[in-house]
């Protein structure tokens, strides 16, 4: 009962706060809006921003899909390149010395400039919108990755080795876990810049249909609600991603947060043994 | 030939110009409970690492029930000052960690790990990760994992080193306790020469520049050990000549 209303409270903590403050900014947008008697093609008020996503849903949502899939492939193609990237790195030293400055490279290149050689390899497909998402979230994810392996307690590692564990599951069962921290640092890093890199991608590269290029469009044609709509459908999807990898650590990082272990009920079996 | 469970012969390691360990010969009888004190640099940490193999020595032989094991790990339990319990498993999967890095764990080790966690005091604590408990309670549950690996000769360097006094005794009690019922060979690195006599049959002393053996002492105390025997003459006269060894003539 007690720790049933110390969760209710927790969650009105952590989703009801960020609740009131977007409630917040909208009450502040609506005052500047109506206080300053700024013009409706300058900035409209939220409500006829919303009206603008909501009256034209239909037109919008595959645009939204389409921006989604580029997101989520793009994040997962690029988090688990990452990912291996910073493995490697960490057990070849030679390869660490020899890749790491290509890595600082690739991201000192304006995306924007590499869009047009993606568009003329790849076309105005979904692929050169992946790519430039991978291309933005692999850096974080392998840095951390690297960063996190190289910090392994060595002690721990020792400790396995005197037991006679493998390599292997020295990795699996020691270093990848002791890991964790950082990788989903990373993979949060990655997760709020993925669709950024899905919408400059849009911008770039893509052929007539697609978010980036419905707002830019609305703008052209100073209908400046529609620009403030798609923006906040731009923000939602970052958003969702983001908290959708919050919620992948938190479960998969119990013991942070926890001091006594879940209780799964297929694992049941396992407990009774001895009772 | 020996009955000896571990056997160092000539067993010797330099780190540069550095001599960490002047070739040493050792005997560890089955069963017993024997210490190794020494100040800073004295070799015992080396020695300690060449025996688990995580060093290989640069010469001499480590035999472990007669048979060679030099530079091989896999052979013996291991634990040092910090507990390094993994902070992502419940108690009960530390305790088994030995075989889940090396094989399968079994319901009969989970089984075995929940006795031996509910006869030692951490039953209540089986599904708790470690960061909910104290440092007393987290070396227990080292020394558990240590005894789950099933080897016959565990290594245990400083293990209570970081504890407050007060906890330090009470897991020196707790020790021999454990260790009667469970019937392993101990060889023990620490700092502190009470703790040495208080707990083994044996009492070695390594001095430095170079690392070597100085001493060898048998401990008259009989077991049980209780905590007056810390203030018996024998009790004082053993430190006497320890205190001596590791101090010289400033004692």
């Amino acid at each position: 009962m007690r720790t049933t209303r110390r969760r209710l409270g927790l969650v009105a903590r952590n989703v009801g706060v960020p609740i009131l403050s977007l409630v917040l900014v909208l009450v502040l947008w609506q005052l500047i809006v109506v206080g300053f008697h700024v013009a409706s093609y300058v900035a409209p008020r939220p409500r006829a921003a919303i009206d603008s996503v909501t009256q034209n849903w239909s037109l919008l949502w595959p645009l939204v899909l389409g921006t989604i899939r580029e997101t989520v492939y793009g994040f997962v193609v690029g988090a688990t390149l990452g990912f291996f990237l910073g493995v490697i790195m960490a057990k070849v030293s030679f390869l660490q010395g020899l890749v790491y400055p290509v890595l600082v490279l690739s991201q000192a290149i304006p995306i924007i400039a590499l869009a047009a050689p993606l568009v003329l390899i790849l076309g105005f497909s979904t692929a050169p919108k992946v790519v430039i998402v991978a291309w933005i979230v692999f850096f974080p994810v392998t840095v951390n990755v690297l960063d996190g392996l190289s910090h392994v307690d060595r002690d721990l590692v020792n400790l396995a080795k005197v037991y006679g564990a493998s390599r292997w599951r020295t990795f699996w069962q020691i270093e990848i876990p002791a890991t964790s921290t950082p990788l989903f640092s990373g993979l949060k890093i990655g997760a709020t810049y993925a669709v950024t890199g899905a919408i400059i991608g849009e911008l770039a590269a893509s052929d007539g249909s697609s978010l980036a290029l419905y707002q830019e469009h609305a703008n052209s044609n100073l209908n400046t609600a529609a620009v403030y709509g798609t923006t906040m459908v731009m923000t939602a999807i970052g958003i969702s991603w983001f908290l959708l990898v919050v919620g992948v650590e938190v479960f998969a990082t119990p013991w942070r947060r926890r001091t006594v272990a879940r209780r799964w009920p297929w694992r049941r079996g396992r407990d009774l043994v001895d009772q | 030939m020996t009955d000896a469970l571990l056997a160092l012969r000539e067993v010797a390691k330099s780190f540069g110009d550095t001599v960490a360990l002047s070739p040493t010969t050792l005997d560890i009888a089955e069963g017993s409970f024997v210490a190794i004190v020494g100040p800073s640099g004295c070799g015992k940490s080396t020695l300690f690492n060449v025996i688990a193999g995580l060093l290989a020595p640069d010469a001499g032989a480590v035999l472990l029930a007669e048979r060679d094991v030099t530079g091989t790990t896999g052979h013996v339990g291991y634990m040092l000052q910090k507990d390094l319990l993994v902070p992502w498993r419940t108690v009960e999967d530390n305790i088994t960690m030995a075989k889940r890095l090396t094989g399968r764990v079994t319901n009969e080790d989970r089984a075995e790990a929940r006795r031996m966690a509910r006869a030692y005091g951490l039953g209540e604590f089986l599904r708790h990760y470690p960061s909910a408990l104290s440092g007393g309670m987290r070396q227990r549950v080292a020394f558990m994992r240590t005894l789950m690996t099933h080897q016959r000769l565990l290594l245990l360097d400083e293990p209570f080193g970081a504890l407050d006094a007060q906890t330090r005794l009470e897991m020196q009690q707790w020790l021999l306790q454990v260790w009667r019922d469970a019937e392993r060979t101990v060889l023990f690195i620490t700092h502190d020469v009470d703790e040495s006599i208080f707990l083994a049959d044996r009492v070695i002393v390594m001095s430095p520049r170079p690392g070597r053996v100085v001493a060898d002492f048998t401990n008259p105390l009989v077991r049980p050990r209780t905590l007056e025997m810390l203030t018996e003459p024998d009790f004082i006269a053993l430190k006497g000549q320890i205190m001596h060894l590791l101090h010289g003539g400033a004692a």
